[in-house]
Formats: structure tokens, sequence, C-alpha cells
């Protein structure tokens, strides 16, 4: 019949065709159906059939080579045909009992019939993978799987509902005979084999597992279910340790990548091994981890003598890194808005338990180097948190381990004070850490002092420690720990009222527009060029839980307020003398200002630096009383402590500036000014005028004299010649050519001495030389600079370090 | 400074000069002084105010004589805005012509140097030591340059100063290579780029009798009823002109210019220093090449090949070359010689100012 003559009553038979299903009728309603339905999935349904044929033929005459030809893929979006799977089932049996026959008689197969032998192996191992459950049905339940094959043929339009209904059951199936698998210990491998672990075999299991690991066809899921199984087996200790010192890297390896984290099941798996394997070795002190070990361990249980220690090797503290790096990882991953994020977060008092746990241990233990890689870690949990967190989680602690032995470094007592715990951890790593870690130490402790308001004494530890001098040197996550350092000290600052300290701390980290990448708290979008990828992936990884994060608008909302203080009388005192206006203390505010005053209509201030501005204009016209309502509009000041005080202080000192912004501008219209009256204007007691003015007067910005008798500031007018003006200026010019001159001078000696050196000797101990006399002149310059403007250059150095070695990378 | 003598009397102390002068026909001696006559002097003067403040130029004509240079004539140079190819050609023409003109009346017409008109000392520039290059080369040495000072010359005394090359730039020059290497070999500073000659100003006899007749005012004139006795001064005789105490102008002035050399100045260092940074980098690359090479020939000595050659490392690396270090030796040239003229002109000023002080008491 053909198509065309079908084509009209199509409709008819079809429907008559679904009718006659149950019937199991005729043949013709069959090859009907089949001719109707005539898609995709006949043709290829066909075209398997045919291919399942020369492959049986092939496999009675051993033609490999035609079998591998033969194995077509018949998937399509349709279910998996009981036909494939029972030819790809019997053609593995088939071809290992054929790889058996070829080890018997190799020389009997050619080169072309060996290749397809092997890649056949390799690929029909990759499909089994593939339809696992399916193949296991089958070989366990051939006939069943026979009657449904005959099903298919009778009724293919069910096809696809039958194997998925079925793969559904079969599915069940499985789980269930796994399940009884797991309880009678008795798996079905492979071969039809019974895998049975006991305490006995233990070690050779234990043996082959580990040297299949790493290796590319390792399923290391399966690895990781038979070593939590070899757990359970394990009788003694010494067996569990070695479980668990397998069981836990295996864990950490299941996920390949390293940007995506640990599942969070697997990780809460992995944190109770290990405190299951602390448990152990604080129960069995004669075991002991450690990162080296003479003798290589044997398959057996060792004899100890009682009052020996034994020695196994592995490194706990690398698993108590690896999982505070997952746990990292994790909270990176997350969104932070989500209950996601905080039901994660509250893992981390089970973190610092463990690693308390950890640092417990290796101090019985005397492993210095692991203690204070596990004191950093507890620290770097630490010091960002305020008091009363830091209290609970440590009162959490103690519970959790109320009678354990207590840290000798740290002991009960003194954990109920944030500050005696910090100061107790960082002196630990300033005694016993390798520089690096001193390093870091450091910098916690100085964010902590910040952080408690405490200015000078993380002043003074930041300048004694000359941390500044060679920050630019160590790894970018120290480089990022700096700058938040930094960030914070300034605000420690801010709440102190030191605007001007504050803003010198801020400046380097504000003043870039990069704030962001500084303090990794997000990738910033690169406007004209695009970062490598590698590099954004590197960026990506540094990134900070959201839960440390600096609040960004705060910071710039401080920021711009101490610029605001400090620009708005500096633009006073400028006048309109063109090189003064050039002294620019922040380039960010003016920036901004400028914007802001080049606008034609401005509306009401909507954000954080709406409202500055404003109030800097207001300040600049000398209405104080309008800039402090625009100051203290802002809504950003609650996220600060004492947000009343800072307030009250921000006031004062918007009055104390505007006084100085009004004498800079209107001293020249005047010869005297009343202090009594200076005094109403900007309401400050008339104690502070007079010390404003003295000071301003004793720093040479005013050029006036205090009358005492009549209360009065006499102005004295004087404005430089032109010839005075030129003359400061050939000074200012003549300092910088003999400086340049000097530096020129310098390299030219270094140079020639460079020359002069290598005719000698033509060695390398020169260079050094060099280099210490190089580094000898910047120290002594650095220190030069540090004379003329104490604080400011000195905290900014790892910032510009960090940006060069962006400019380095990119 | 003697380049500064005001128009004195002549000083007889070249009498004996003329009896040796029909010896040095092959002008062995070198140039020791320069002589200008009285009418060169006033010559330059006129030419040099009347186009003030742009400079100029003009042509000495005269004869060295046993190591002094007589300048007895000059005649300037059309106006220096010669910018054109054309008009540079008619400049070489005119002088030419004006020479051949100058022949024909039967005038002195022996080339001997040039003059140029400056504006507060600022005369080292590039076109001036071209031009006095070509004239020292092609008159054996014996050429000056004389500089003529306007604006100083108004403040306080006559400037007019004779200058040649020093034997040094001119080797240098000659060269032209101005490396720090060459100038250590011609033993080259700043100081030493210029010789200063001094200058004697001469009048014949019959000036110098006006000018004497000048002095003794009264003889010269009548008396009369109408004039003042007081009023009427001899315009010789002292008079309190540089007493003036007007002195912001010229400072500012002075320290103006410094200030643009100093600049200058700076940016030349910068490109020193860039260039010395630049040949720091390159060696450190070559040393990184030779230790490799180094190491290479351990490793193929051990292996019993051949040790590679060093030198070719020397061959594929180049040194960048120096900037030529004539600029910065002429600004600072510059800059001696406004610090000088500050010098000069501050220690008298002050001198008026206390004695302005006293008498304001």
């Amino acid at each position: 019949m053909s198509r065309f003559f079908r084509a009209k009553p199509a409709s008819g038979i079809a429907a008559k065709s679904r009718f006659l299903k149950d019937v199991s009728d005729s043949e013709e309603s069959d090859s009907d159906e089949k001719r109707e339905v005539k898609s995709a999935k006949d043709k290829k349904l066909d075209a398997l059939e045919l291919s399942v044929k020369t492959i049986e033929n092939a496999k009675k005459i051993n033609e490999w080579v035609a079998i591998q030809n033969g194995n077509a893929k018949p998937l399509g979006t349709f279910g998996i045909p009981r036909i494939y799977i029972k030819t790809i089932a019997s053609l593995e049996d088939f071809l290992n009992e054929s790889l058996q026959k070829e080890k018997e008689a190799k020389k009997k197969m050619n080169a072309t019939q060996a290749k397809a032998l092997n890649s056949m192996k390799n690929k029909i191992k990759k499909i089994i993978r593939q339809f696992e459950d399916e193949v296991g049905k089958w070989r366990q339940n051939p006939i069943l799987t026979e009657d449904e094959e005959i099903e298919d043929d009778e009724d293919l339009g069910e096809f696809v509902k039958s194997t998925k209904k079925s793969s559904i059951k079969k599915n069940n199936e499985l789980y269930a005979t796994e399940f009884n698998d797991e309880e009678g210990f008795e798996q079905v491998g492979k071969g039809n084999k019974p895998i049975e672990y006991t305490s006995e075999n233990l070690f050779k299991k234990l043996r082959e597992i580990m040297e299949a690991r790493g290796k590319k066809n390792t399923d290391r899921l399966e690895q990781i279910k038979i070593l939590q199984k070899l757990l359970g087996v394990a009788a003694t200790p010494y067996q569990k340790i070695r479980v668990l010192l397998a069981l836990i890297p295996a864990q950490f390896d299941y996920n390949p990548s390293m940007s995506n984290y640990m599942n969070v099941d697997m990780w809460k798996n992995t944190q109770e091994e290990i405190k299951q394997l602390l448990t152990i070795l604080e129960t069995n002190p004669h075991f002991i981890i450690r990162e080296y070990v003479e003798e290589e361990v044997e398959d057996k249980e060792p004899v100890i003598e009682s009052g020996q220690t034994f020695g196994i090797r592995g490194s706990i503290v690398s698993f108590i890194d690896r999982l505070d790096d997952e746990f990292i990882k994790s909270l990176q991953n997350i969104d932070p808005h989500t209950t996601d994020y905080v039901d994660r977060l509250k893992d981390e008092t089970e973190l610092y338990a463990t690693i308390v746990r950890g640092q417990i241990h290796f101090e019985k233990n005397e492993l210095n180097e692991s203690t204070s890689r596990v004191v950093m870690r507890r620290l770097e949990h630490l010091y960002y948190k305020p008091d009363q967190v830091i209290q609970t989680v440590e009162n959490t602690v103690n519970l959790l381990y109320p009678s354990g032995v207590s840290s000798s470094i740290t002991p009960s007592e003194i954990t109920q004070d944030s500050s005696v715990l910090i100061r107790a951890l960082c002196v630990y790593l300033y005694k016993n850490g390798e520089s690096l870690l001193r390093t870091r130490a450091m910098l916690c402790h100085i964010y902590h002092h910040a952080l408690h308001n405490r200015f000078y004494t993380a002043r003074d530890m930041l300048l004694m420690s000359h941390l500044q001098d060679n920050i630019q040197l160590s790894d970018v996550g120290t480089q990022i720990l700096h700058n938040r350092t930094m960030v914070q000290v300034g605000l420690c600052a801010f709440r102190e009222g030191m605007i001007k300290e504050s803003q010198s701390c801020l400046q380097e980290i504000c003043g870039t527009g990069r704030v962001k990448e500084l303090l990794a708290q997000g990738l910033q979008i690169q406007k004209y060029s695009q970062l490598p990828p590698e590099q954004e992936k590197l960026d990506r990884q540094r990134q900070l839980p959201f839960h440390m994060h600096i609040n960004l608008e705060l910071l710039e909302c401080a920021y711009l307020t101490c610029s605001m203080l400090l620009e708005i009388p500096a633009m006073a005192a400028a006048g309109s003398n063109p090189e003064a206006r050039k002294k620019v203390i922040s380039k960010p505010f003016r920036r901004m200002l400028d914007y802001n005053e080049r606008q034609v209509f401005s509306g009401p201030p909507e954000n954080t630096r709406d409202h500055i501005m404003g109030a800097a204009k207001a300040l600049a016209a000398g209405e104080w009383q309008k800039c402090q309502e625009l100051i203290g509009a802002i809504k950003i000041w609650d996220l600060m402590p004492e947000t009343q005080k800072i307030k009250e202080m921000l006031n004062r000192k918007i009055q104390e500036e505007g006084l100085r912004t009004y004498l800079f501008t209107y001293s020249s219209y005047y010869t005297t000014f009343g202090l009594e009256q200076l005094s109403t204007m900007f309401s400050l007691p008339l104690n502070t005028v007079t010390s404003i003015v003295s000071k301003m007067i004793w720093n040479e910005e005013l050029a006036a004299s205090l009358d005492q008798i009549n209360n009065v500031v006499v102005l004295h007018r004087v404005e430089p010649t032109k010839v005075q003006q030129l003359s400061l200026m050939f000074a200012e010019k003549a300092f910088s050519f003999v400086e340049a001159n000097e530096r020129t001078l310098e390299q030219k000696q270094l140079s020639g001495q460079n020359q002069r050196d290598q005719q000698r000797q033509k060695g390398q101990s020169n260079q050094q030389q060099n280099t210490e006399k190089r580094t000898t002149y910047q120290k002594r310059d650095g220190q030069q600079q540090r004379g003329r403007n104490n604080f400011n250059n000195v905290l900014g150095n790892s910032v510009r370090g960090r940006t060069q070695q962006n400019r380095y990378r990119s | 400074m003697s380049a500064s003598g005001t128009p004195t009397t002549p000083k007889e102390t070249l009498s004996n000069v003329n009896v040796t002068a029909a010896l040095d026909v092959e002008g062995n001696f070198p140039l020791e002084s320069v002589q200008i006559d009285g009418l060169v002097v006033l010559k330059i003067i006129k030419h040099c105010r009347e186009f003030f403040p742009s400079p100029v130029t003009g042509q000495l004509l005269g004869l060295d004589v046993n190591g002094v240079l007589e300048v007895t004539n000059c005649f300037p140079f059309p106006g220096a805005k010669a910018e054109d190819e054309n008009e540079l050609v008619d400049g070489a023409r005119y002088q030419v012509d004006m020479m051949r003109c100058l022949r024909e009346v039967n005038v002195d017409n022996n080339t001997v140097g040039w003059y140029q008109s400056t504006y507060l000392g600022s005369f080292v520039t590039h076109k001036l030591i071209e031009t006095q290059y070509n004239y020292q080369q092609t008159f054996n040495n014996k050429s000056v340059v004389i500089v003529h000072d306007v604006s100083r010359s108004t403040h306080s005394n006559l400037s007019l100063r004779a200058f040649r090359f020093s034997q040094a730039f001119m080797e240098a020059q000659k060269e032209d290579k101005f490396t720090t290497e060459s100038l250590i070999k011609n033993k080259l500073t700043f100081s030493n780029i210029f010789e200063e000659l001094p200058i004697t100003v001469k009048n014949s006899h019959l000036v110098t009798a006006l000018l004497h007749s000048l002095d003794d005012y009264e003889h010269v004139i009548p008396k009369s009823a109408s004039l003042d006795k007081e009023k009427v001064v001899s315009p010789l005789s002292p008079n309190f002109d540089t007493l003036e105490l007007s002195l912001d102008p010229y400072i500012e002035k002075n320290l103006e210019f410094l200030l643009e050399s100093v600049e200058e100045h700076t940016q030349e260092q910068n490109t020193y220093a860039f260039w010395q940074r630049s040949v720091a980098r390159e060696q450190t690359k070559i040393q990184v090449a030779l230790q490799k090479r180094k190491q290479e020939n351990v490793s193929r000595l051990a292996s019993g090949l051949e040790p590679l050659p060093e030198d070719d490392i020397h061959k594929n690396h180049k040194l960048p070359a120096e900037p030529s270090r004539l600029d910065s030796l002429l600004i600072t040239s510059q800059i001696n010689n406004y610090c000088k003229q500050l010098n000069q002109y501050s220690g008298p000023t002050l001198g008026k100012l206390f004695i302005s002080g006293e008498l304001q008491k």
C-alpha cells in the first residue's frame, strides 16, 4: 500500500488501531500501527534490531571490528529498549570471556581485532555504567525482561510509558536490594561475586582503595561508600584511625573542581568524622598522627608496648584547614540574603569547636607547627566579631567539652574576655608562628583593637611593627587583611572623632574607587579591560563571606564626611589662589562636589552622597545648622555603635570647621573680629573659639593676633608681593631640583659601581650589595616622607603595592 | 667684570703692540682680549635698542692683532624674522653685498665675529651655539660673539660681553657627541663652555678730546642768565640715576626666567633618569642572560660539549643610547647666568636699600 493511498483514511484507522490495542489481534493491525507511527523512534528501533543482529552474528565468529561498528547508540528522546540492554549485557559477558581467552592464546588475534577489542572493552564499560540499573536488573531477572521485550514487540505505542514505569520500578527494587546488601554486609560486585567487608580483610581493601585513589576511572562516590562500610566494621582504634585517615581526604576529594563547594551534608559528615578521629586519639593517647613517620606502616595491627607511642602518617591540621576552607567556600557560594546562608552560618560554632579541639589536641602532643596553624584559624574566626558573639561561641564550645583537657594557651578562664583571648592567641603566634602567621596575627590583633575603639594602641602596633614597609611583598590574602585592618583603623579614628587621622587612613583605599576589590567584598566591574578568566576565578575565590564584610556605604559615608570636614576649610583658605587650590586633600570628594555644583537643579538629597554634598555646600556658605541637619539625616549612621555620640561629635566638628571656614573666607574683609560674636555665631563656648583662633594663628593659617583686653582678633592683612611669591615658588622648585639631582647621582654611582664590580669579579654577590644600598636609600626616603606628613604616607603603602601588583597581573 | 666697562678714556696700554703687530702675520697668538671702538659700541647699542625686545644680530669687522681683537666697524643684519628659506638666502646675499660695498669704499671689511642682543642674559641658545661654532671654525678660533643686554644696560651699567667657545667645547661640538663620556674626556662643564674675553673700548684721540671738552661743560656753552646753573648738569658728571630703587620688575623677570629654566632642566633630568632606568633594566637582563649561559655552559661541559661563547649576549642586548647632554649643559649654563645676574644685582641693591633706609630715619 502506498502512502498516498493511505493518507485519507489514516485517522480512522489510527482510531481503530487504538481500540484494537488490547485485543492483541492480528499481525495486520500490528503492521499498520508500525507503519503509521513510522517516526524517528521506529526507524531507530529497526536500526537497532539490525545492529543487534549483526553483533550476534559477529560474536559467533569472534569478529570484533564488526561488533564495534555495530554497536550504534540507539538513544533518542524515548527510553531504553530492552533489546539494547540485553545486548550490551550479553556483550559484556562475551567480552570478559573473550578477554580471558585472549590472554590464553594471544597470538591468534590480529592487530586490528585486538585494537577493536580493547576499545570495545572501554566502550562497554562506559555504557554499562550509564545503564547500570537496567543492566543490573536484566542480570537479576533476564526472563522478566524478556517478557517485557515481547510486550514491547506487541505494543510499541506503549513502549515509552512502560519503560519509564519499569525503570522507576526497577530503581525502587534496586534500592531495596542495596539496602538489604548493607544490612547483611553483602554486595554484589561486577562479576556477580559477593564482596564482603570484614575486620580481617580491612587492610587489604583499604590498600586497594588507596591504590585506586586519584586514578581516572575510579568512582569516587563508590570509594567513599566502601570506606564508610569499612569504618563500620573496623574493630580496633588503629583500624578506625586508618580508615578515617583515608575516608576524610576521599570526601574532600569528591569534588574535583575548585570553584564548586562541598556538599553541605558531606561536609557535616566529614566534620563528624574529624571529631571522631580526634575522640579516638584523645582516648587512645598512644597513637599519634604525624606528618613524618619513619617506618612504613604494615597492613597489620601494630604491637604497642605500654608507655610507647605509635606514629601514624597523616595530618589532622590539613583536614581542619580544608574543612574551614570548604566552609568558607560554601559561604561564598550561597546567596547571603537567603536563610540557607544563615543556616550554614550556624555550623560555624561546630566548626569552631572542632578547631578548638584540634588546638587542644596538638598542644597536648606538642605539634607546634600544627598548633600555630590551628590557632591562626581560630583567630581568623574571632577577630572581626563583636564581644557578645565571641562570648556566646566560647561558652557553647566550653559546654561541648566541659571535662576535656583545657588548653594551656587559652585556658577557659580567659575565654570569657574577647580581648584577653585574642591577645593570648596572638601572643602565642608571635612567639611560635612563622613570619606569615605572625603578620596575619598582628593584623588581626590590630583589627580587634580598632574594633574596640583603641585607636592609639592599634596605630602604635601598626607603626611599630613596620608592617606597611613590606606588606606589598606578601600574598594577596594578607594584603586584603591589611586593607581591612586599615579601614577598620580609619573607622575607629572616625568613631573617636579623630577626623584627620581617619581621613588619612581611609584615603588610600577609598580614594582609589576600587574599594570592593581592595577589600575583597565583590568583584569590580572593569570598565575598559576585560580580566582574563583565570584572574577572575582567582578573584572570586578570594572573596570574603558576607558576614565578614565591612559595610561599604558606611565606609564611604565616613570617608566623605571626613573629607568634607577637612576639605571645605582648606578650600576656603586657598581662596582664589590657583596654586593653593591645586592642593587636593580628597580627590573623590572634590570630583563629587564639582559634579554637584555643575548641576543646574539639585533636588532634595536622596542618598548618602547627596546629603554630604549638600552639607558641604552649606558648610562652605557658613550655614552650619543646615550642615548639621543634613549630616544628621543620614540613616546609615545607625549602623555605628553609639550613634548618638557620633552625631554629637560630628555636630561639634561641624561647628568648629564652620568657624574656621568663616575665618578663612571673611578675614580679608575685616580688621577685627569680636570673639564674643564669633562665639554666638557658631554657638561655641568662648574658650573653644579662642583656642581655634590661636591654633590658626600658630599654624600661620591666619595672619592675626589676639587682643586679650578688648577680646577681639586683630587681623593683619598681608599678601605676598609678586617677588615674594616667585621666590617661594623658586625655593620649592630648587628643592625638588636638588632632590632630583641627588637621585640621579645616586643612580649613577650605583650603576657605576655595578660596572666596576662586574669588571672586577663578574659575580652576583655585588648585586646583593647594590640592592641593599638601594633599599637603604629607599628606606631613608621613606623616613623622610614619614617625617614630613607623619601618618599619611605610611598607611597607604600596601594599597599602592596591591595596585601595582594588579597592574603587573593585568 | 671688565666687560661692563664704561666708556672711559682709552688707556695707552698697548703702545708697543703696533711694533709686534707686523710680525704676527700668521696669527699665532691666541686671542686674549677684545678692543672695541666707541663707534662700534654706539652702533650696536643703537641697533639693539631700536629692535628691543626682539633679538637682533650683526656683523663685527676688524682685525686681530697680536692676540687682541680690534673691532673697528660693524653692520646689522636685516630683521631677525628671517624664517623663510628665501629670506635666509637674502640674508647671506645681503652680507656678501654689504662686504663688497664696504670694500669698495675702503672701510675695514674683515669679519672678526658677530654681535647679538639679548634680554636679561638669556642668550645661551642652540642658535647662538651653531652660529658661533661656524664663525669660530671658519676664522680659526679668532672670532667672538659680543652679547649686548639691553635691559640690563638700562637698569645699571652698560652690559657688553665678549664670548668665544672653549677649546673643549669646540672639540665636543666637532664630534657632535655630548655623552657623559665625552664630557668627561673633554673636561667640559657648564662653566667652561664659553670663555669670556675682557673688552676695552678705544676711542680715537679726536673723540677723546671731544669728550673732555663735553665734560668741561661750562666752557662749551656760554653762560647766560636764562640758564639756571643748578639745573645744568654735565652729561658725564656723576648723577643719581644709578641710585634708583625700583627693583621689583627686574628681579621678577629674572626669577621668572630662572623658574622657566629650572623647569626645563627638570625635564632634561627626567629624560636622563628614564634613560638610566632603561639602562639598568637592560643590564639586569644581560646579567640574567649571562647567568643562564654560564649554567648552560656548566651543564654542557658536564656532558662534554663545547661551551657557548658569552660575547654574543652583549651583542644581542643593545644598551639604549644616552640622550645628548648638550641641552642640560646649556640650561645649566643659563641658570648659572641668571643666578650671577641676580647676585650682581642684589648686592648693590641691598646697599642702596640700606642707604635709603638710613636716609628715611
